[in-house]
Order: structure tokens, then C-alpha cells, then sequence
């Protein structure tokens, strides 16, 4: 490196300290002009003229139907919020807003120490929500002797159709600490807490606007400053339909059960019912813990989502399985004869069918007919049921469907293995006899079922259920639509499929079949019935009278000869399927074809 | 001749001044970043900064500073690989990419280009000297040197390690020695071209238009901050509210309503000078201005009695980029310069530029002990 002398460089020193003093002096003047020249001025404006930035919370995303009519809105209401900070005398603030407003003093501190820990500075505390305008006017009128009192404008939830749907539509909730501290909601919002309004809570919150107002040492607004909109909540469009929806909560009325229809050419879901249900509108309030506690310690647990969190053995609607995996297999022909003395015999073991006289001598097709037990524990036999299990798997049952909601249960598909960990005893063929007919440790929910039948109905493609069609951005309209995901395509062999659907029409129409119930004028319906035994168990809610009965299934598709629509149905200690839960499809069936006559998809 | 004992030559008077300048910075974060839930971790965390920013200072006093100026290229590259790595996987924070995560850490490149920049700028003219002062045609390399930063922050983008590239690297090179004619060139060059920027509406409509809208508000809103005093001109006006109600004798510690009620945005961080003018007033302010000037001219007596080029042009080049830290964020607060996020060197909040801060320093102090050997 060669290296210079370097008095040239030291010669222009004084140019750099020379900036660097200047820099001093700039900054000198300038700071005795703030501080000294101005001082007063500015000080005052820290101290009296405070610059207060306020939330303009947005307006959640509406949810709509699937052909646009609103299920779920929002309700401008008014709360009124306290800022102690801007109250220079708190206590006569509280006592005075308390005796205007009809609250006495003692909730009201109450309500801000409950907010102290996690508001920040200047954030207000609601003291008394969803007020009448008498209230507004009183507080807006007498703003001059409650400093740091404020009328809020909050955009409410409003469920119009009370428990229509709640289960899959969710609620809302003040934020939790928990997730104030995750995602740095603001107090006060609200968040979805179940079922849609939480998968989706990140497109229909929106987020905070703020409106700038200048406040004056009273903590009185002396000055609009400027604002910022809120931006709203994305707008859902759902693929249920109301009027579908409509029907069959009604169809199932006051049972304890799950109706799920859905369209089998795209998996949109068209109706998702669970029963008993809960009203959603107790929610957005904050719930009361005497309405927490009722819902909570609920014998039939109203809050729990049959239709995707309850699992149930699958009863004779599982024959549908059993034959299907029979008769691809090639072991079973469909003209092969079995005859049923209304029992069949294996070692010591007694197996019963349900008609105890017995059907006499049948094929497959008269055996899913009549749902004679004794056919299919013969076939069951012959195929083995661990081919049966693996069928059943690819039919999507005993595993999660994906439906966008939480909590959703798998349900179970027994192995001989399985039982072995579990029970720690070998597979009997007792084990086989029972699983062929559904009934055993086989556990599918209703919307597996239906998402079953509904691959029957399509020739056996199988999409995530949906529940989302569209969404629509409230500020630019667009429009998003979400396409129909496919999952999987399972071949079924054409011959065998035709023999099942043959079958399954003949359920609903001929002589001796179960699901006679389930007929309507609009369609030729195709289904199966099916009845899940209840084995008793121990727990409180052994006082319940129906307890005992049994559970009451059918799945089913309509037209049959282009199904556009499939339903499982379950009633909890219904009886017998075709009697409680055919007529209930029936229900579902005709309202869809009465109103697909006269609404379009949008 | 032999070698002086380490500890005889070191300026034990500047380390003072380093020490309380960062005393009253820590204690400024404290207030700033202290709540009703208590003090902040972002204390703790700046106290374990400056912690290991003073152990590396001390460290930089080991080495031969030729050393270093050996590797100031090689920091070059290094910082402009980290640049393009914050283009390409950057963490992106308040709008811009400045960001590189590094395990839990989050390091911020631009801060280390600045400094590699100016020791490259002095390694470049102490190596090649052209008595008689540098032509136009000289400076192709060291502009080259400037530009691809440049450039590169320009696109993350960060306006205020632009400005600051730019300033540094113009008194760095007038002090390496340009000859009148070439200053003289350069002015009416940049004059031309500053007009023509403002007066010729296509050209700056172009420049204008190729800005984000939030520099171009930020801009609007330092030529005329009344205009916008929610948006963009909101930190700027809370700031001078913040300096100028600390009146002479300041508000107290902690008592800073504009800054504990937090009105004041980014007041641990860009703001702290805000903070600190708020609850000490002019006296605690002012005082904390001339320890900032003792220290710069410390750093300018180092250039002075460096008894090479590079010592001196390596000392000249700290102590530039350290002054325009300083003038450029202390203008921030007061309203004299844009807001452009450029923290105030040991006071600001921040891991990196407080390391880059006490590297710089380190060296310093390494040039002004060595003043008096003649061997290396």
C-alpha cells in the first residue's frame, strides 16, 4: 500500500469541523426557537390541545345464502364508553354519567377495573351498550359535565334467524386476551368465535378506521381533525340455501339430530342442520353466564355440531358399503341366493334379523330392499371385512372431509388390529357379522354419510364440502368465486354401481322396501335407511326417556337418474329410519325442487 | 523506536463522553418505553446492546487499524451481498425491506453498508493519491462504489440511508481533496439538475411518480408540515409539539406527556432525541448537542494527528457519517430535515446501529492512540 504524507488531507480538516459546527448551530438556534422562542406555545398544545386518535370500528362482512339472501347482518347501535384519562374528576364523572344513564356508580368502576388490565392508555371502556336514543341524546346533551364520556357507534351481529343454522354460521365474541395478545385485536372487537364466523373471522373483520379529533384539557372535543374510513369486512356468500336450510330445520323440528344436503356434482353444502340448536344472538354481547351455564350443562348439548362433531355406528345404511365392496370384489354375484330364517348361526352365537320370521330366499338386489340382515352378514362373510373396512375408507368414511369448520370428528373404520390394541381380543366373526350390517364399533357422522351417498350419486367423485361459493369485497366488488375442490375420484365398477342404484330405488318404491317414506311426486328418490343401535350408557343423562330408542338414519339422492342433490339424515332415538328420518329427506327433497324451479344461482 | 504501552495513548476523555452520551440515551428508551405494566424489555435489550457494542469497541482498539482498512473492501461486498439478500428474502418492517433475520435477531444491512462505504472511500483515496486534489475523471471508481448501494436501498426503499450515502460520501470525498474546478463542476452540475428536477414538469413528474406515496407525503408534509397534520406530517408535528412544550428545564423524567401517553410514534426508536428534549428541555437537549460536538471533535483531532492517509481519511470518514447521523436525526425531531428514519447514533433504539455505532467508534479510538507511532 503506499502511503502518502497526509498533510493535504489534514489541511481540510477544518472544512469538516466547520459543518460539524454548523450543523451545532442549526440545530441550537432551532431548538431555542421550540423550546425558549415558542415554548409556551407548544407546551400548551401538549397539555390542553391533545390530538386523540379514535376507532371507527368497520362494519363486519355480511354472510348471504347462496342466492343472496342476508342470514347474517350488522345493526348500528350505540354504546356508551368512558375515557378516564380525559376525566380531570373521574368520580364526579361516574357519578353523574351513572344517575343520567341509570347505572350505578359501583358497576361502572367495576367495568373500568376490569378493562385495566389489558386497555391501553386512552382506549374506552364501555360502560353501557346498545343504549336507547333517549340515553344518546341525555349523554350528548349534557356533554359539557361528563368529560371523557362518549357516545360509541359499534356495528352489533345479527343473526335475523335466530338458531337457523348457528352451528355452521358460529358466533361472535369480544376478544380474548389470549388473542389480543396474538394477533393485536383491538378491545372491543368482535371476533369470530365458532363455526364460520371463525374460519372466516380474517375476511369478514375488516379493519379499524380512525377519526382524529382535537380534545381540549376537559377532554372535550374541540375540533374534527380528519378521518380515516374503516375498511369493512369481506362479504360471504354461502353455498346453503336458505329455503332448503329453512326446511329441513323444520322437518327435523324439535328431535335431536343432523340433516346435511348437498349438491353431489360440486360438494357445495345446501342445508347443514343440527339439533337441538342454540340462539347465535346471545353472543355478540358478551353471553350472560346464566345463558353460558344453561347451554353449556345442557343434557343434549346444544352447542355441539352434530352434523360434523357427532359420530354414530352407521346402521343398515352401511349395507350400501358392504354390497358395493360384496359384489366388486367378485366373490359375490348379484344373483347369488341367500335364504333368511330370520337368524343365522355361528358357533354358539345366535345372529338375529331385524324380521324375525325371516325373508326367505333373496338375491342383492331384494336384500338391500328389505335390509335383510342375514344377506349381508352372509356377504359380509364371504368378502371378509377387512375388504369391507378398506372399502369403506375410500368411500371417505371414518376419515375428516375437510368441511372448513372446526372440531370436525373422524369417526372410526375397526380393523381386526385396531381391536386388538384396543380390546386386546382377537376379530371374531361375530365382528364381521355386525360391522356388515353397521352397527359394531363402526362410527361415521352425517356429513361423511352424505358425502357417501352423494359419491353413489355422481359415479363416484368426491369433493371437500363446501360451504364458502363467494366472497365480495364491500369497497372494490370483486367478486371472488371459489371453485368446487376435488378431492378424489373413485372407480366404481359401472355394472356394480347400476345394480346399487337399482337397489336403492327399489328401497323408496318397491314393495317391502324401507324408505317408502322418503317418496315424493318431485323425483325418483334413491336412498337406504338405516337404524343405529343404541347401547346404553352409564352416564347422567340416563333419565332421558328416549335414551333407549335407537337412532334413526337415511341417506338418499334425488333425481335418481341425474342426482343433483344428496341428504344423510340422523335422528337421535328416532326409531326406525324409514319412519322418523326418511320423511325428513322427504322434507328436504321437495323444498329443493319447489324452489330450484323458481330461484337461479347467482 | 518502541512501542508505547497500549492503554498510555487511548482517549480516555472521548470513552468518557461515548459512556454518558449512551447513559442519557438508555435512560431516554427507559422513559420511552417504559409502562403501566412496567419497564420494557426493549430496555434491557438496549442495555445488552450497548453492553456488547463496548466490548467490540475495545476490541477494535487490537487490531492495526491498517488492518482493517486492509478489509474495508471486503466489508464492501459483504454488505452488499447482505443487501441483495434483503431484497431477495428480506423481512419486511413499517413498508420497506430493510430487514435480514437472522436466527431471532433481525439485522439491518443498510446500517453496516454506510459505514463499509465510508472506510472503502477512504481506503480508495488513501491509495491512490493525486497531489494537487482528484479530477472528474478520477472518481469513476469511488461513484461506482457509492452507486450500487445506492441503488440498491433506493429499492428496499429507504430514503434516509440514500440521503445519507449520498451526504457522507460528498464530504468525504472534498476532504480526500477535490480539485476547485471539479467542486465547481459538481455544483452547477447538481444546480442544473436540481432545477431541472423541479422546473422541467415531465422530468418531475417521472421522479415524482416513481416514489412511493408514502415518501411522496412525507416530502409534501417536510416542506409544509400544517398541510397534513394527521397523516404524514403527524410525526414530524408531534415531534417539534414533543421538543418545543419541554420548554427550558423540560417536563422531568418520565413525565413527557407527549411521549408517555404516546402520541409521539417511534419514540424509542428515530424519535428519542423527542423524548428526551420533552423532559429535560433545552438544558438536558442542549447539553446532550455539545457532548455529540466534544465527541466529533475528538474524532476529528484522531484525523488530525494520524500520521498516514489512510488513518487520517478512515478517522475523516466516521466522523462524517457520524455527524450526518446526528444532524440528520436530531433535524428529524426539531423539523429541519425529512423524516426519514435514520436513528440518532448511541441514543436510538436498535441492535444494529448501535453495533455499527461503537465498530465505528472502536476505530476511532484505535486511529487517535496510535497518533504517535511511526511503525506498524
Amino acid at each position: 500500500m503506499q502511503d502518502t504524507s497526509p498533510a493535504d488531507i489534514q489541511k481540510r480538516l477544518p472544512f469538516l469541523a466547520g459543518l460539524v459546527i454548523f450543523f451545532v448551530v442549526v440545530l441550537f438556534v432551532r431548538l431555542w426557537f421550540l423550546q425558549v422562542v415558542n415554548g409556551a406555545y407548544y407546551y400548551d398544545l401538549a397539555e390542553n390541545n391533545q390530538i386523540r386518535p379514535i376507532k371507527i370500528r368497520p362494519p363486519r362482512g355480511v354472510i348471504y345464502d347462496r342466492h343472496g339472501r342476508p342470514i347474517v347482518e350488522n345493526v348500528l347501535t350505540f354504546d356508551i364508553s368512558l375515557v378516564p384519562e380525559d376525566a380531570p374528576d373521574l368520580e364526579e364523572t361516574i357519578r353523574r354519567l351513572g344517575a343520567l344513564v341509570r347505572i350505578d356508580a359501583r358497576s361502572i368502576r367495576q367495568a373500568l377495573a376490569d378493562a385495566a388490565p389489558i386497555r391501553m392508555k386512552y382506549e374506552p371502556v364501555k360502560i353501557k351498550e346498545e343504549v336507547g336514543w333517549e340515553d344518546v341524546a341525555r349523554v350528548e346533551a349534557h356533554q359539557d359535565s361528563l368529560p371523557g364520556v362518549i357516545v360509541e357507534p359499534e356495528h352489533r351481529r345479527h343473526y335475523p334467524y335466530g338458531g337457523l343454522a348457528s352451528h355452521q354460521l358460529g358466533y361472535v365474541g369480544k376478544v380474548t386476551q389470549e388473542q389480543r395478545k396474538k394477533d393485536q385485536t383491538e378491545l372491543g372487537l368482535l371476533t369470530g368465535q365458532g363455526g364460520l364466523e371463525k374460519t372466516y373471522d380474517a375476511l369478514l373483520r375488516g379493519a379499524s378506521g380512525r377519526r382524529m379529533i382535537q380534545i381540549n384539557s376537559s377532554g372535550r372535543k374541540v375540533k374534527d381533525l380528519g378521518i380515516e374510513d374503516p375498511k369493512p369486512g369481506t362479504d360471504l356468500y354461502l353455498t346453503i340455501d336458505l329455503n332448503v336450510q329453512l326446511a329441513a330445520e323444520e322437518a327435523l323440528g324439535t328431535r335431536a339430530g343432523a340433516v346435511v344436503a348437498m349438491d353431489p356434482n360440486t360438494g357445495e353444502i345446501l342445508a347443514l342442520v343440527s339439533h337441538p340448536t342454540f340462539d347465535p344472538n346471545l353472543f355478540p354481547r358478551g353471553i350472560s353466564p346464566k345463558d353460558w351455564n344453561s347451554l353449556m350443562n345442557h343434557p343434549s348439548h346444544p352447542l355441539y355440531n352434530r352434523a360434523i362433531q357427532s359420530v354414530y355406528p352407521p346402521g343398515s345404511t352401511f349395507k350400501i358399503v358392504t354390497g358395493l365392496a360384496a359384489l366388486e370384489s367378485g366373490i359375490v354375484k348379484p344373483d347369488d341366493k341367500v335364504t333368511c330364517k330370520g337368524f343365522i348361526r355361528h358357533g354358539k352365537h345366535t345372529f338375529r334379523c331385524w324380521k324375525r320370521a325371516g325373508h326367505g330366499t333373496l338375491s342383492f338386489h331384494r336384500g338391500l330392499v328389505e335390509s335383510c340382515d342375514v344377506y349381508f352378514y352372509t356377504i359380509g362373510e364371504r368378502v371378509g371385512f377387512e375388504a369391507v373396512a378398506n372399502y369403506a375408507k375410500n368411500l371417505g368414511l371414518g376419515t375428516l372431509t375437510g368441511v372448513p369448520l372446526m372440531d370436525e370428528k373422524a369417526g372410526l373404520i375397526p380393523t381386526a388390529e385396531w381391536k386388538l390394541k384396543r380390546t386386546k381380543a382377537p376379530w371374531y366373526v361375530g365382528d364381521t357379522y355386525i360391522s356388515s350390517i353397521g352397527q359394531g364399533f363402526l362410527q361415521v357422522s352425517p356429513i361423511q354419510s352424505a358425502q357417501m351417498i352423494g359419491a353413489v350419486a355422481n359415479g363416484g367423485f368426491y369433493y371437500t364440502p363446501k360451504l364458502l361459493k363467494s366472497t365480495r369485497n364491500r369497497v372494490t366488488g370483486s367478486v371472488k368465486e371459489f371453485p368446487p375442490e376435488k378431492k378424489a375420484r373413485f372407480l366404481f365398477n359401472p355394472k356394480v354401481l347400476e345394480e346399487m342404484r337399482s337397489a336403492l330405488i327399489g328401497v323408496t318404491s318397491e314393495p317391502g322396501g324401507t324408505g317408502w317414506g322418503s317418496r315424493t311426486e318431485f323425483a325418483t328418490v334413491a336412498g337406504k335407511t338405516g337404524t343405529a343401535q343404541v347401547v346404553e350408557q352409564k352416564d347422567a343423562s340416563r333419565k332421558y326417556a328416549g335414551k333407549l330408542d335407537d337412532h334413526a338414519w337415511f341417506v338418499a339422492y334425488a333425481p335418481a337418474e341425474h342426482p343433483q342433490i344428496a341428504v344423510a339424515v340422523i335422528v337421535e332415538h328416532g326409531g326406525h329410519g324409514g319412519a322418523a328420518a326418511a320423511p325428513v329427506a322427504k322434507k328436504v327433497f321437495e323444498e329443493y325442487f319447489r324452489s330450484a324451479g323458481t330461484k337461479t344461482d347467482q | 523506536m518502541q512501542e508505547q504501552k497500549l492503554t498510555s495513548n487511548i482517549p480516555w476523555g472521548m470513552i468518557g463522553l461515548i459512556a454518558v452520551i449512551s447513559l442519557i440515551g438508555l435512560l431516554g428508551v427507559y422513559s420511552a418505553t417504559y409502562s403501566s405494566r412496567g419497564v420494557s424489555s426493549i430496555f434491557y435489550k438496549q442495555l445488552m446492546w450497548i453492553g456488547i457494542g463496548m466490548v467490540i469497541m475495545f476490541a477494535m482498539l487490537i487490531p492495526n487499524y491498517h488492518t482493517i482498512g486492509r478489509y474495508a473492501y471486503t466489508l464492501y461486498w459483504i454488505s452488499v451481498a447482505m443487501l441483495l439478500l434483503v431484497m431477495l428474502i428480506g423481512r419486511t418492517g413499517m413498508g420497506a425491506q430493510r430487514w435480514l433475520a437472522l436466527g431471532p435477531i433481525a439485522f439491518q444491512p443498510s446500517e453496516l453498508a454506510k459505514l463499509a462505504v465510508a472506510l472503502s472511500l477512504a481506503r480508495f483515496f488513501s491509495s491512490n493519491p493525486r497531489p494537487g486534489g482528484y479530477r472528474l475523471t478520477d472518481l469513476g471508481w469511488p461513484a461506482a462504489m457509492v452507486a450500487l448501494p445506492l441503488v440498491m436501498v433506493l429499492k428496499q426503499p429507504d430514503l434516509g440511508t440514500a440521503m445519507m450515502l449520498l451526504i457522507t460520501s460528498s464530504i468525504i470525498v472534498i476532504v480526500a481533496g477535490l480539485r476547485v474546478r471539479s467542486i465547481i463542476i459538481i455544483a452547477i452540475a447538481g444546480i442544473t439538475l436540481a432545477s431541472s428536477v423541479f422546473l422541467i414538469p415531465p422530468v418531475k413528474n417521472t421522479l415524482w411518480g416513481s416514489l412511493k406515496p408514502y415518501q411522496q407525503k412525507r416530502i409534501k408534509a417536510f416542506i409544509d408540515p400544517a398541510s397534513d397534520s394527521l397523516g404524514s406530517g403527524y410525526h414530524a408535528n408531534q415531534s417539534r409539539i414533543a421538543v418545543g412544550s419541554g420548554r427550558v428545564t423540560g417536563k422531568g423524567f418520565g413525565q413527557g406527556t407527549q411521549s408517555q401517553l404516546a402520541f409521539l410514534p417511534e419514540r424509542h426508536t428515530d424519535f428519542i432525541f423527542a423524548v428526551i428534549a420533552e423532559e429535560r428541555g433545552l438544558i438536558g437537549a442542549g447539553f446532550l448537542i455539545m457532548l455529540y460536538l466534544a465527541l466529533l471533535l475528538y474524532g476529528i483531532e484522531a484525523a488530525k494527528n494520524a500520521k498516514d492517509r489512510l488513518g487520517a481519511l478512515m478517522a475523516s470518514g466516521v466522523v462524517s457519517l457520524l455527524a450526518v447521523y446526528f444532524f440528520i436525526n436530531i433535524g428529524m425531531a426539531v423539523g429541519v430535515a425529512p423524516v426519514v428514519g435514520v436513528p440518532l447514533p448511541l441514543a436510538s433504539y436498535g441492535g444494529t446501529a448501535i453495533i455499527t455505532t461503537f465498530l465505528s467508534l472502536g476505530l476511532l479510538l484505535n486511529i487517535h492512540s496510535k497518533r504517535f507511532m511511526l511503525f506498524y
